[in-house]
This record gives structure tokens, C-alpha cells and sequence, in this order.
């Protein structure tokens, strides 16, 4: 009997190779890579981030101020310009950047991450597990998030690491129900059947089988959590929560640029630019992603 | 999607953004949103940009300029204080002796109403006082109130409340003993801590003497003042209407104010070009050059009797070494932060009583010198700033106080190698930490209560309830006692010059500048005339017609 499921495995397996001639990764591939403005959106991105890394060894320091230079207008000294305290602000961009990206990015990986094994346990385990499960969300979702981060700061003191923490806790919620929707509707399929009948471990169903397959509207989902991050953190820097001067992000930036918009505009543009442009790049992208890794999708 | 496709889109929606973008803008221009400041004009009411949410209105409980400025417009004491010079004229009392050695004054009150019909009565003052006084209460401003015979010992528990130089001879005669003849006691009554409460309202709400009583909310509150309480929308708008039992109710012209807490400097500045309030607190730091250079009719800028300074919270090591301290105090350019970041014509300040604050000019007891400094620290046992530990400069949030904060922070930094955390509070959450000793470094703005060099050097008493450095000297507490029994000016004079000299050498809060009012005033307003003390008694604003 054994000797026989074994030989049919291994006959599905061949089926599905032949079949396929690809595989679903490189035909997604493929695809985003024929899509031109996602593409150049990812590689956009990837420059800013370079820049924004390598800019440590640009000459300016971030925290250098001039007091007796006050705001000035962009000159060949200073190319974006200075903020009230004289800091040379292209310096203050490339260290704002780092922040807010790093802090988008570290805060969408830790909601991804916990989202998508919750939403996916939720889901295919299902019944009364996912009745419990589901009403913790909702709990959660009930705790409004600036008392939440308060709460935090309370007992933790003040710091970077919180911050990804007190975003990624509160952004995971959503993920896990698209997960959780996306798990209800694929755990029915004859592939699960299968794997469930061939005597596959429910880890090994829930991370070989469905979390690939869930992985589409996840990674869409991620790409806009990121500028929402983004966002938050401005909040957060807005309200003395999150990071603390002389240190500074985008959102941080952008509060002071918009107190002296009339007067010294380019302390409102450029940041404001280089946030929108990131935004920009992260939508191109996350479109392109979503239509090249659409398994339902019919092949070009 | 090829190239040409992608093209398409982008075209295509940058089209549809700006044509979008258009017409927001053509359709903005329709409708306009009603001018609550020109209906104010016409309306007589006045619309005010007022900083924070108020903590209370409690009289004997509040501190802030924030508050004062509403209690203001709800509560009258014995004297009231003329627009345009400050001096002390008639309020709830119509006229007053004074006995030949200037320590005891007899008050006549006149017949005058609280809102709610109640006759004003000399006894609801002396339970007033009571009550500032009282141990239990936690006024923070008790110290005040000490000028009285026997203030001080009973705060402390050594005599009954009836020996206490406050006496109602009957109903409306009220007489006060103090210690010594003091030139400017009329003025001091006019500050709210001198100021009467309802008796009965507050005996109906809880203890006289009880902080957590509940007298002084929308519903239950009792006044005296020329307004009464409309609303109080928290954070929203604190709204005073005329009070018709205002015994002097003629002269009001005003109809109502309205107290708006915006707590951003930036959305004041712009309410008011909006056109949706009369007065805005100060001005935001970007903005004052501007409005200076182009001589804008409603820039208010005028000396303001006020400190500037960052109070040490002297109990937390290392600040408990006066050498740590000088050394923070000695490394500060004041200049520099006077001329290119407050840019308001402030001027920089070496101690903590104003120039020229009723004939009183401080020395100039020292100056910037990083080189003392950093030998001071390295004598305190952080040579080149190593090994000092983490601190915060504490302020209450609002731009102008981070853009000094963090000036100052690299300041430290460069010259002394310290590094300091930055971070802000909530108005009430910061009265709260500053109260409580709950920071490191704390910024602090004092502004004079009454014109005389003691509202300031009277604040770093060790009896003060406002000296939040847990610094306190009997030698400087004594000073202060001989200069109030000083019989000349010049001698009155020179036990303050000491005083300060032990406040330079201690070190309990780094001075920084001496405040200047710059704010936007509506010119349609008549009545309000620039004064050190930034007070403007309500009953003598008016709308022109």
C-alpha cells in the first residue's frame, strides 16, 4: 500500500512539472519585470535608500548647526538649503531617510511576519481555535493606539526599537484578517486535500502549501503598510514619541518645514518631495508585484 | 504593461491630479468660511488664541498665564489694576485707609454681587485666605500670602487661623495687618492668589481645604469678574459671557470671550490672518523677522516683565554639585540664542530679576566662558563631559521652547562633550512632572506678578511653592527678610544684589533671556495698552464702533 501512494506522489509531482515547463516564481518574475514603472520604482527606491545610507560620509553632519547662519536658500554651500538652527538640510534629508525608512521597513517586516503566521494558524486550524483567535483581534483592535504607545513608554522608557515594535503590533491586526480570508478560501482546494491526505503535518501545510499561495495579496498588502508606517512614525515624532532631536525623520521634517512654509519654503519641499517620490516608488511597486505574482491569473 | 501604456497612466493621472487640484482651488474661492473675527468686532467679542487648555480656574490652585488670563475675565479682588500703568485702583473694595506705619490696611468694601446674587462680604474674603493658606490645599502660592501678620506660621501649623493679620470688622470692612510696611502691597492684591473665592459654592463641593474638591467646573463655578462662564469645551474653546451683576457692568463693553487652547503657535499665526481670532499668544520664531520688517499694524512687541530659564532639579546627581551646574550655566551662548533663533528682540539674561524692574538693575555676575566651564566639570569628575549620565531638558510642547532646547542641546554638547535628551509634555502633564520634581532639567518661564524685583527673587526661596529645584539657602531667605525691613531704597537694593550673587554662585536654574511680548493684536481693538506685566483688565477693551 505504501509502496503504491509513493509512486503516485511521485507521479503528481512529474505531472505538475511538465505541465508547468516554469516555475511560478520565475513566471512571476517575468512578469513584473516586463512592468516598466514597477520596475523602475524598485530601482528608484533601491537609489534612495543607497543614498540615504552612504549619506553618513557626505561632509554636512545633520546636528552641525550655525546659528549665525540661520534658514538660507539652497546655495552651492549648502544644495537644499539650511533649517532655522543653520543645519544644512540635504544632510538632514539623508538622516531623516534613514529613519523613516528603516523605520517603514522594519515595522511592515515585524507586522508581516506576525500577521501572516496568525492569520494563517487562525484560519486553517479554524473552529473554535479561530473563534478565540479572531476575538483577540478584535480586542486589540479596540485599544486606541497613541494610549497604547503611552503605555509603552511608560514602562520602557523611550527608544527606536519601540517604535517598531508599538507600529508593527498595531499594523499586523489587518494583516492577519486578509490572511485569515485569503487562508478560508484556499484551505478547501484539492491541493490541501492532497497534501492532508498524503498525511503532511499541519506546520508543513500551513508553511509549504498555503502561506505561498496567500502570498500575493500579502505582499500588495505590505507594500501600502509601509507608507502608512511612514506616516505613523511622523505622528509619533509629532507628539515627542518618537524620535527625538537632534536625531530626525521625514515626518519630523516635513512638521517643521510646514511651521515656515511661507517664509522658507524649501524646508517644506524637499522633504515633502523625497517622501512623496519613496510613497510613489512603494505604490509602482507594490501594483507591478501584485499582478505579477496573481497565481489565478491567467498565463501570458 | 509596456512603455507606451505607462506613459499613458502617468500622463494621465498627473492631468487629472492638476485639473482636480484647479478646481479645489476656483471652488475654494466661493463660499468663504465666515470671519468669526469680524463678527466679533461687530458683536463686541472678543476671540483670543490662548496657548494651552487651562489646568483649572481654581484661583488658589493655579499658576499659569495661560489660567491667569481667564481668571481674568471671572474674578476681581480687593484692588483691580489701571489698563495702561498697573497701578492699583478701586475693585471690590471702593476705598481703603492705611494706618500711619503702612502695616495696617482697612478696607471698605462696596455692595457688590457674586453671579449667583450673593453679596460679596469681608468674610468670604478672610476664609479666602484661609483657604490659600491652609497646609492642606498645596497652594503653590501660599508663600504670597505670607506678607500677612502670622501668614507664615499658620501654614506651618504654629497658630490658629484667628491670629492671622485678616480680620472682617463687619460685613463690608475687611482689615489686613501685614509685617512690614511694603510699597507695592496694593499691587500685590490684585494677583489671583489674594483673590476671593464662593464660600459656599466650594463648602458644597467638597472641603474648603481639599485640592481634589470639584467647586470650580462649567456648571458649579461662582464668581465675581465682569464675565461669567458660557462653555468651557475642553480643548475646544473656554467661552465667558458678560456678567450683568458685575457691579461696574456699565463700563463693560464687551459682550462675551472666547478662550481658544491651540497649543501650536503656528495654527494661532494662521487663525488669525484667517481672521478667526483677535489675539494670538506669540508669534511662531520663523515668522518674526517678517512681520518686523514689514511693520505689520497688528504686531504687538513690548517689554515683558519675565524670565526665561531652565530651573535644575538639584536633588538628582550630578546636579547636586554647584560646580556641574555653573559649569551647564557658563557654557550657554545667550547672545547667540537671543539674536538667531528667539529673534524677537529679547535680551539675553545673566540673572533672574529684569533690567530696570522697578528701579532695580541686576549685575552682570558672569559670562560665557567655556574654559571655566569645562574645568568646573572636569573638578565635578566628568573631565571632557565622560561619563556624565543621560539626561532630558523637559519643556511643554511648543516650537519656539524646542528650537531653544535644541540650540542648547548642542551647545553641551559641542562645548562641555555632553549629550541630553530632549523631551516635551503636555501642558498639564508638564505643570504636573515640574511639581513633582519628576525631570532632570526643566524649562521655566516666569513672568512677574507684580512690578518689583521680588515676584522674581521671591520664586528660589526655600518656602516658595514655585521653586520646583529643591535648591533652598537660609542665608538667601534671609536676605530676602532684611531687604523687606530695609529702610531706604539703596539698602533695600543691595540685600537684593547679594541675594543674587548667591543665586549666581548656586546655580539652581540657568538663566537664558528676559521674555519680550510678541504677538498679533487685531488694531480694531481699543482699550488694551502694552504693559510689562502683559495684563489687560477685560472691562476696558471694547470693539471701535
Amino acid at each position: 500500500m505504501s509502496e503504491a501512494a509513493n509512486n503516485q506522489k511521485n507521479e503528481v509531482i512529474d505531472l505538475a512539472h511538465v505541465e508547468k515547463g516554469s516555475s511560478l516564481w520565475s513566471d512571476s518574475w517575468r512578469r513584473l519585470s516586463k512592468n516598466h514603472l514597477a520596475v523602475g520604482g524598485g530601482f528608484l527606491l533601491l537609489a534612495i535608500a543607497i543614498v540615504c545610507v552612504l549619506g553618513i560620509w557626505i561632509g554636512q553632519s545633520h546636528e552641525e548647526q550655525n546659528l549665525s547662519l540661520g534658514p538660507t536658500a539652497p546655495s552651492s554651500d549648502h544644495w537644499l538649503g539650511t533649517d532655522m538652527l543653520g543645519r544644512d538640510m540635504l544632510a538632514r534629508i539623508l538622516f531623516g531617510g534613514r529613519i523613516s525608512l528603516l523605520v517603514g521597513l522594519v515595522a511592515t517586516f515585524v507586522s508581516l511576519v506576525i500577521g501572516v503566521i496568525y492569520g494563517t494558524v487562525s484560519g486553517y486550524i479554524g473552529g473554535k481555535v479561530d473563534s478565540v483567535m479572531m476575538r483577540i483581534v478584535d480586542i486589540l483592535y479596540t485599544i486606541p493606539f497613541i494610549i497604547f504607545v503611552i503605555l509603552l513608554m511608560v514602562f520602557f522608557g523611550r527608544n527606536l526599537v519601540l517604535i517598531f515594535v508599538a507600529i508593527g503590533a498595531v499594523e499586523w491586526l489587518t494583516m492577519a484578517r486578509i490572511v485569515r480570508g485569503q487562508v478560508l478560501s484556499i484551505k478547501n482546494e484539492e491541493f490541501i486535500e492532497a497534501a492532508q491526505a498524503l498525511g503532511l503535518s499541519r506546520m508543513r501545510i500551513i508553511f509549504r502549501h498555503i502561506i505561498p499561495n496567500v502570498i500575493g495579496p500579502v505582499i500588495v498588502y505590505a507594500t501600502l503598510t509601509v507608507p502608512s508606517v511612514m506616516l505613523l512614525e511622523a505622528v509619533l515624532s509629532f507628539l515627542g514619541l518618537g524620535v527625538q532631536a537632534p536625531a530626525t525623520s521625514w515626518g519630523a521634517l516635513i512638521k517643521e518645514g510646514a511651521d515656515a512654509m511661507e517664509e522658507y519654503p524649501w524646508m517644506l519641499l524637499f522633504p515633502g518631495g523625497a517622501l512623496a517620490i519613496t510613497l510613489f516608488c512603494l505604490n509602482f511597486l507594490g501594483d507591478g508585484l501584485r499582478d505579477a505574482l496573481d497565481v489565478r491569473r491567467s498565463k501570458d | 504593461m509596456n512603455l507606451k501604456e505607462t506613459l499613458k497612466v502617468l500622463l494621465g493621472g498627473s492631468l487629472f491630479f492638476a485639473v482636480s487640484i484647479l478646481l479645489l482651488y476656483v471652488l475654494s474661492g466661493f463660499g468663504d468660511r465666515p470671519r468669526l473675527a469680524d463678527d466679533g468686532a461687530k458683536r463686541q467679542i472678543l476671540h483670543i488664541a490662548n496657548g494651552s487648555e487651562p489646568s483649572g480656574i481654581d484661583t488658589h490652585l493655579t499658576t499659569g498665564v495661560t489660567e491667569h488670563a481667564i481668571q481674568m475675565a471671572l474674578t476681581e479682588g480687593l484692588v483691580s489694576e489701571d489698563p495702561v500703568n498697573l497701578d492699583p485702583v478701586p475693585g471690590i473694595a471702593h476705598s481703603w485707609d492705611t494706618s500711619e506705619d503702612g502695616t495696617v490696611y482697612t478696607f471698605h468694601l462696596r455692595d457688590a454681587l457674586w453671579s449667583n446674587g450673593d453679596p460679596i462680604t469681608a468674610q468670604d474674603f478672610v476664609l479666602s485666605f484661609k483657604r490659600a493658606l491652609s497646609p492642606k490645599l498645596g497652594n503653590e502660592y501660599t508663600y504670597m500670602l505670607y506678607y500677612l501678620v502670622n501668614g507664615e506660621a499658620f501654614f506651618k501649623g504654629e497658630v490658629e487661623f484667628n491670629e492671622v493679620g485678616a480680620k472682617a470688622l463687619d460685613d463690608k470692612t475687611l482689615q489686613l495687618t501685614i509685617n512690614e510696611p511694603t510699597p507695592f502691597f496694593l499691587s500685590l492684591l490684585n494677583h489671583h492668589s489674594w483673590y476671593p473665592v464662593h464660600v459656599a459654592t466650594v463648602l458644597e463641593n467638597g472641603d474648603l481645604d481639599s485640592r481634589s474638591n470639584k467647586w470650580a467646573r462649567e456648571d458649579t463655578f461662582v464668581g465675581n469678574g465682569p464675565f461669567v462662564i458660557d462653555e468651557w469645551k475642553v480643548n475646544n474653546v473656554f467661552s465667558v459671557r458678560k456678567n450683568p451683576l458685575y457691579w461696574d457692568a456699565d463700563r463693560v463693553k464687551l459682550q462675551g470671550i472666547r478662550f481658544y487652547p491651540l497649543e501650536s503657535l503656528d495654527t494661532e499665526e494662521r487663525a488669525f490672518r484667517a481672521g478667526q481670532v483677535h489675539k494670538t499668544d506669540k508669534l511662531p520664531l520663523p515668522k518674526i523677522p517678517f512681520y518686523i520688517e514689514r511693520n505689520d499694524p497688528n504686531l504687538l512687541l513690548a517689554p515683558y516683565l519675565g524670565s526665561y530659564h531652565y530651573s535644575i532639579n538639584t536633588t538628582r546627581p550630578p546636579f547636586n554639585d554647584k560646580r556641574v551646574r555653573q559649569a551647564l550655566s557658563l557654557s550657554i551662548d545667550r547672545e547667540s540664542i537671543v539674536k538667531n533663533v528667539s529673534r524677537a528682540g529679547e535680551q539675553a539674561a545673566y540673572s533672574i530679576v529684569p533690567p530696570d524692574c522697578a528701579g532695580y538693575t541686576p549685575r552682570q555676575l558672569f559670562e560665557k566662558d567655556i574654559v571655566k566651564a569645562q574645568r568646573l566639570l572636569a573638578e565635578a569628575g566628568f573631565p571632557g563631559g565622560e561619563g556624565f549620565p543621560e539626561f532630558n531638558i523637559l519643556y511643554n510642547t511648543l516650537e519656539s521652547h524646542k528650537s531653544i532646547a535644541e540650540a542648547i542641546q548642542q551647545m553641551w554638547r559641542k562645548n562641555l562633550g555632553i549629550d541630553v535628551g530632549l523631551e516635551n509634555q503636555e501642558w498639564k502633564v508638564y505643570l504636573t512632572s515640574k511639581m513633582n520634581m519628576d525631570y532632570d532639567i526643566a524649562r521655566y518661564g516666569w513672568i512677574g506678578d507684580y512690578v518689583d524685583p521680588t515676584t522674581f527673587l521671591g520664586l528660589y526661596t526655600s518656602y516658595s511653592g514655585n521653586n520646583n529645584s529643591g535648591w533652598g539657602s537660609q542665608e538667601y531667605d534671609d536676605l530676602l527678610a532684611k531687604a523687606a525691613k530695609a529702610k531706604s531704597l539703596e539698602e533695600r537694593m543691595e540685600y537684593f544684589h547679594q541675594a543674587e550673587k548667591i543665586l549666581a554662585d548656586e546655580s539652581p536654574f540657568i538663566p537664558i533671556y528676559y521674555y519680550m511680548s510678541s504677538y498679533l493684536l487685531d488694531s480694531r481693538i481699543k482699550g488694551w495698552y502694552p504693559n510689562l506685566l502683559d495684563h489687560h483688565p477685560y472691562k476696558y477693551v471694547y470693539f471701535e464702533e
